[in-house]
């Protein structure tokens, strides 16, 4: 059979990113020009400064992805994009230069919700096997899906408010920790003990998560212990939410599988580089004999090869758009 | 040779083909926020209209600002990846010369957009496009007392008729072909928007570094 070669474009917060992936489960190349430097000046993303930098990017990043490849325009099947959601003028950027090369060069245009990208970035270390769960968590995103067969989505649960890792940045700020703090909660919860009493944030029957109400609970925390003249203990503190988090996310994500009886346990989206996410699911997957998955690291945060193996299942589906395709901040997954 | 010009910097998008200096077909349609959809099919419309394929193209104008950070952008992302698909030429133009190639007998055209809080993106350009005072953003009251002396003999050319009588920008697009038709082609990496302005978060940064 003839090999089927996608290139992707991800443009949808602050890296600039362009891959040709091969048969929906190779990467050839994947290039990806994260911006985080200049964003960690500012305490987070600042959307017009990521839009300025991703236009004066896109067509060297594009021309590194084709170089490294050794391979031009002509030998592409298809150009997938990232369409939404993310910031807009971010969005723009990959998605005009996605019709644009559609255009020129006459190959079909797949349209590729980026959420679909996270967790198709699994594909790219071993073949998806369903049905399964999939746990999306990053900075923007929480949800649970479940996936019948390839390409099919069902969101069974998602955030009410803040998605995961903005509760961990929120929390890293109330700890004085610089920007992006997400990681550095994780590291300094393997350093601390469980002393605080956080609550478990949204325990309900739902699948939805909430975590604003934990973050205030941080913050109005760390308030209480200035009055009293207390100083915080960081390492524990950062071990009560992190254990909290796992927790509510571990407890919704094994009755999914229960209740939907699926043996397939995929965790994608930038948070799922987490230790203690990631430990904690590793425990429950082999006492409970599900098959899991977590991509490495590189394919956790946002990039193109991703979005390139979402791509290849989009285009086979025959899922195409035109020169008209607009960027869309929101938008379901589907 | 078949050249484009595209502006997508103002409230007006101009699109045109050019076969060498002449103007074969153009349109205008209002920036609305919806041109991330409209551009690339009026672009293709225009040129099937005329029976051309965009490979036939030798050359892009392109307007890079200042104006709508999120028009320019839009604009120029187009622009700058035809002109590298196809390694064609691709001049940048500034956004305030288009607007100033206005057929007038007056000696300056002074150019401007609204930039909010009283600011203005204003260039000063004589009747042959050649460039009087460079465009910048600035205080429009600041403006016209640095051209106090030319002010009488100076055509304002604006689509914000907010701050001084204006006539609405009517270009002459082989006007400004014809004085850039011998411009070297740029590395299309290296045709980026001129914002004239940083972003809030820059000066707020800048301000606290001082």
């Amino acid at each position: 059979m003839k090999d089927t070669y996608i290139l992707a474009i991800e443009s949808s917060c602050d890296e600039t990113s362009i891959a040709i992936i091969k048969n929906g489960h190779k990467e050839i190349s994947n290039i990806v020009l994260s911006q985080m430097d200049t964003h960690s000046n500012y305490g987070g993303v600042v959307p017009e400064i990521a839009s300025r930098m991703h236009i004066e990017n896109i067509t060297i990043v594009l021309e590194q992805a084709l170089k490294e490849a050794n391979l031009t325009m002509e030998d592409i099947d298809a150009i997938a994009v990232t369409y939404g959601p993310g910031l807009v003028g971010s969005l723009l950027i990959g998605l005009q230069a996605a019709k644009t090369l559609s255009y020129v060069y006459n190959k079909p245009l797949v349209p590729v919700h980026h959420i679909a990208g996270h967790i198709y970035a699994n594909n790219l270390e071993k073949s998806m096997e369903f049905p399964l769960i999939a746990l999306v968590i990053s900075g923007g995103h929480t949800e649970l899906v479940y996936m019948k067969e390839d390409y099919s989505f069902e969101v069974i649960g998602s955030t009410l408010d803040d998605a995961v890792g903005e509760a961990y940045d929120k929390v890293a700020r109330v700890m004085n920790l610089s920007y992006p703090g997400g990681p550095k909660v994780d590291k300094l919860a393997h350093e601390g003990t469980d002393t605080y009493d956080l609550p478990l944030p949204l325990d309900d029957d739902s699948y939805n998560f909430s975590f604003s109400g934990i973050k205030s609970a941080v913050i109005n925390l760390r308030h209480n212990e200035e009055q009293r003249g207390n100083q915080l203990n960081l390492p524990n503190l950062a071990t009560s939410f992190q254990n909290r988090v796992v927790e509510i996310l571990t407890k919704k994500t094994m009755k999914a599988l229960k209740e939907y009886k699926v043996k397939n346990l995929i965790i994608a989206g930038g948070v799922s580089a987490n230790k203690g996410i990631r430990e904690r699911f590793s425990e429950l997957c082999v006492q409970e004999n599900i098959n899991l998955t977590i991509p490495k690291l590189e394919y956790c945060t946002d990039n193109a090869a991703m979005i390139g193996a979402a791509g290849y299942y989009a285009y086979k589906l025959g899922r195409r758009a035109d020169l008209d395709l607009n960027v869309k901040a929101t938008d379901k997954l589907n | 040779m078949i050249s484009l010009f595209l502006d997508t910097c103002s409230q007006i998008i101009r699109l045109g083909v050019l076969s060498d200096s002449k103007l074969i077909d153009y349109t205008e349609f209002t920036n609305d926020n919806k041109l991330s959809e409209k551009l690339l099919p009026a672009m293709k419309e225009m040129l099937e209209k005329n029976k051309y394929r965009v490979n036939d193209l030798n050359r892009i104008y392109i307007s890079v600002g200042p104006g709508s950070f999120t028009g320019i952008r839009i604009g120029v992302t187009v622009a700058k990846v035809i002109a590298w698909s196809l390694n064609i030429d691709i001049i940048p133009i500034s956004s305030l010369e288009v607007m100033a190639s206005y057929d007038t007998d007056k000696k300056y055209i002074c150019s401007f957009m609204d930039a909010r809080r009283g600011f203005v993106f204003a260039g000063i350009y004589d009747n042959e496009l050649n460039t009087y005072i460079e465009d910048k953003y600035i205080l429009f009251d600041q403006l016209l007392e640095e051209m106090k002396d030319i002010k009488d003999n100076t055509l304002f050319v604006s689509n914000d008729d907010n701050y001084i009588s204006c006539v609405e920008s009517k270009i002459n697009v082989e006007r400004i072909v014809l004085k850039h038709i011998n411009d070297k082609s740029v590395n299309p990496h290296n045709v980026n928007p001129i914002y004239l302005k940083l972003t809030e978060a820059e000066e707020k940064l800048n301000d606290k570094n001082n």
